[in-house]
């Protein structure tokens, strides 16, 4: 079935699989990690060339030390930009098949 | 943290996601950097993935993360308060050497000052007094006595403070004053702060005596920093008085309230005097940086660090903070305990016409919020004045309306009601901000013009039968025109006080002055009027009464004449109308201040000024056309006729002697004079070289008077 979706959604701005792949994420839960060890949790929005993300309805998730494991503190910011620069990781909720399809494109 | 079996899973064919973060159930968080890598270098320069639900507008507001100027969260040195106490940035003791640990101690004391002033100036509490880690952890510093009291009471005194200013909710423009979200604002036995602070006042006054166990080993040293520490812990001490004594119910406190202002204020001497030993006696070095120094040392004091909570002062975007210096937070306190001491001095005037003076007179210092919200909350309590006079008392006062209607039923007419929550809606307005005030004050206008004719109404409906009066009836007809006719006072009184402080807020331009001046003269006409037939009706209740005292002869013979409060008013007037035929002239003849807008006509400039007026119908049949015909066809031929200017001097040298015991207001209408007087000379200069002159140049100047100008004549 995800598979038929794919193929149906190939169109618009570049047409690659690859990027009908990454429109396919839209709206999911993604986890972006920043340098300064901060992580943003939201709803994947936008992405453009430079990969700099826009997310919604984000929530910040910070270490109260250094040193992990440590407890987290929280809080919503809403509609946020990370820049690509500050990116360390990203990953998307996604079932156990699906995580094994996203690993086929990508190899 | 629980993280689900699921990802377990998913961690056999990826690389481990180190994110105590949840997935969601049944799923895993699966790595896409790769991925998206990938899909952007296929993408186009310009191009974007998203939904249908994507809006370039709206995705241009999004928070930019690690920009300093939009994300507060940036993780600085440390990622929290108690990972900064463990690196030792705030440690307790602040030193084993007992003689820096007083010393950083005053460091502490001088900064946190400096910080609250900060905070009372417009910025958060968060960044301001909460960036000291000392407060921040309220058990940490139980070890240290005299650092244990002092945090104690700045808690306390920030929490009397917060809860004054959102009591009285005047803080609408300066809203970021009463956020303190996370703070630990009521730390467990804060309240107790008063009588730790006292225990260690005497432990350094005993130790400054005796010299019994010394505070710290250099006893040189000992006594300045005795004295260094009593003052500023006793000026804690009065300050936190000050502020609970000037809640009291009533003004109950107010006395009480001033001794403890008089004690604060010496306590500030003192602590200004300790500087000199604290920068040269201690150590004898000198720091350059005299100017921005936060501390009466000049050094930087150890335990704070405003980037940990910064987060806090959400949801503001961070902002760089400019902390007022040591000695300006000093002059700011002493400006503040002298507004405070202006309202604690107050007399709690009955009468409403004085309670507006005084307030009108109060904000002429401008008092900065804190002041004001005192003030406010002494002024308005549980729905009366002063939490003692019932409102209604308040309006029979200030209409002149007979005894009896104390206890009439018509106290209980809902638009009476109404007419008490305007007039204590106004109290307040009068106690914020110019800004705020103006705009307030506009918009009331209409409320105070609907209870008008919504009374009007009420009085046709109940009083209508005028053929069967009944004596009973009689005195209701009498209250209502009363009432009506005080109404209109007042209206028009908000409308002069709206005008006016435009002047203040610098929001009229010198091609404006003539319709300002003009508008202002013919509402001060209105509220002359209104005021003059209250004054006649309660001199004619008071001749009655006035038979049985004696002494009272000669106020009767004052009274045949023009009331003085309403001789005040006009030498106003005269003032407003003499400056508006003046402009009028000198734009009809000498062709100066037309200056035409680019932008707007000068009806729409008009239309913007008085929109409010206007649409109240303040007064009524007011229009651009109105101004346009009596402006339009003015020449200095006729205006020296009129003698406007001549007429307010007159006045004025005539109700000086009547305000003898009255400062204020005899520096007002000395004000007055000064700016009449140089008004008729230049008038008289303009008309007898104006027209053969045109090197001559005329401009305005508020030299004398803050909403009168004065008029400069030049030759270029």
């Amino acid at each position: 079935m995800e598979q038929e979706a794919e193929k149906s959604s190939v169109g618009g701005v570049g047409s690659s699989e690859i990027v009908s792949k990454v429109r396919k994420l839209l709206f999911r839960r993604m986890l972006v990690g920043i340098q300064d060890g901060r992580f943003f949790l939201g709803t994947f929005h936008c992405i453009d060339k430079q990969g700099n993300l826009i997310l919604q309805d984000a929530v910040e998730y910070r270490c109260t030390r250094r040193s992990s494991p440590s407890p987290m503190e929280q809080r919503g910011l809403g509609l946020i930009l990370i820049p690509s620069s500050c990116r360390t990781s990203c990953h998307v909720d996604c079932s156990i098949d699906e995580q094994l399809s996203l690993l086929n494109i990508k190899q | 943290m629980d993280q689900s079996g699921a990802e377990e899973v998913g961690m056999h064919c990826h690389p481990p996601v180190h994110s105590p973060i949840p997935s969601g159930e049944n799923s895993v968080w699966a790595d896409v950097s790769s991925l998206l890598e990938a899909a952007c270098q296929e993408l186009q320069d310009g191009d974007l993935i998203h939904g249908d639900n994507f809006n370039l507008f709206a995705a241009m507001s999004a928070l930019e993360i690690m920009d300093p100027k939009m994300d507060s969260g940036i993780v600085c040195k440390y990622y929290s308060v108690d990972e900064a106490v463990e690196n030792g940035v705030a440690p307790v003791p602040i030193s084993s050497d007992k003689t820096i640990d007083v010393q950083c101690t005053i460091d502490i004391m001088d900064h946190l000052l400096a910080c609250e002033a900060t905070w009372h100036n417009g910025h958060s509490l968060a960044q301001t007094v909460f960036s000291c880690i000392y407060l921040l952890r309220p058990d940490r510093t139980s070890s240290h006595a005299i650092l244990h009291s002092y945090c104690r009471v700045i808690r306390a005194t920030c929490k009397a403070v917060v809860s004054v200013v959102s009591d009285a909710r005047t803080h609408e423009e300066e809203d970021l004053f009463t956020m303190t979200y996370g703070l630990p604002l009521h730390g467990d036995g804060d309240e107790k702060c008063l009588s730790m602070l006292n225990a260690v006042e005497e432990m350094i006054y005993r130790q400054l005596r005796a010299y019994i166990e010394p505070l710290q080993l250099n006893l040189d040293l000992e006594e300045g920093f005795c004295n260094a520490l009593l003052c500023r812990i006793r000026f804690r001490k009065h300050f936190f008085h000050v502020l609970t004594c000037m809640r009291r119910p009533q003004g109950r406190g107010l006395e009480l309230a001033r001794k403890h202002i008089a004690s604060c204020m010496s306590e500030l001497e003192c602590i200004l005097k300790s500087a000199e030993f604290l920068r040269f006696g201690a150590f004898g070095t000198c720091d350059d940086g005299v100017e921005d120094r936060t501390t009466a040392s000049g050094r930087a004091p150890i335990g704070f660090d405003a980037s940990l909570n910064s987060r806090s002062s959400a949801p503001t975007p961070p902002r760089a903070i400019k902390f007022l210096s040591w000695e300006k937070a000093i002059k700011y306190f002493l400006k503040l305990l002298h507004d405070l001491d202006i309202v604690c001095s107050y007399s709690l005037d009955p009468m409403l016409e004085g309670v507006l003076r005084f307030v009108v007179q109060f904000q002429k210092s401008k008092p900065d919020l804190v002041a004001r919200a005192h003030l406010q909350l002494l002024l308005v309590q549980d729905g009366k004045l002063y939490g003692r006079d019932p409102i209604f008392a308040v309006i029979t006062k200030a209409a002149a309306l007979p005894e009896v209607t104390k206890n009439h039923d018509i106290q209980k007419n809902e638009y009476i009601v109404q007419l008490g929550q305007l007039v204590m809606n106004m109290l307040k307005i009068l106690c914020t901000n110019a800004a705020w005030q103006r705009r307030k004050l506009g918009k009331i206008l209409q409320d105070w013009r609907v209870i008008y004719v919504q009374l009007e109404l009420a009085f046709r409906n109940e009083c209508g039968s005028v053929s069967s009066i009944s004596d009973d009836e009689n005195i209701c007809v009498k209250i209502f025109k009363h009432i009506l006719n005080w109404v209109e006072e007042q209206t028009y009184w908000i409308a002069s006080r709206y005008l006016m402080l435009g002047f203040e807020l610098d929001l009229y331009s010198p091609s404006e002055y003539c319709m300002v001046y003009w508008y202002m003269y013919v509402v001060l006409i209105k509220l002359a009027e209104k005021t003059h037939l209250r004054m006649a009706v309660s001199s004619g209740t008071a001749k009655k009464k006035g038979k049985k005292k004696k002494d009272s002869s000669k106020e009767l013979a004052k009274e045949s004449r023009i009331p003085l409060p309403v001789l005040f008013l006009q030498c106003h007037l005269c003032l407003a109308e003499g400056l508006s035929m003046m402009l009028a002239a000198l734009r009809n003849e000498l062709m100066v201040l037309q200056s035409p807008s680019p932008f707007n006509t000068e009806r729409e400039r008009f239309n913007q000024h008085f929109e409010l007026l206007q649409k109240a119908c303040v007064p009524d049949n007011i229009s651009y056309l109105s101004f346009k015909e009596s402006t339009a066809y003015t020449r200095f031929s006729t205006l020296v006729m009129y003698n406007y200017f001549k007429n307010a001097q007159r006045i004025a040298k005539e109700i000086k002697s009547s305000f003898s015991d009255d400062p204020d207001r005899l520096a007002e209408v000395r004000r007055l004079e000064q700016v009449a007087e140089h008004n008729g000379v230049a008038l008289n200069v303009i008309c007898r070289v104006g027209a053969l002159d045109p090197s001559l140049k005329v401009s305005f100047e508020f030299t004398h008077h803050p909403y009168f100008a004065t008029a400069v004549v030049k030759r270029s």
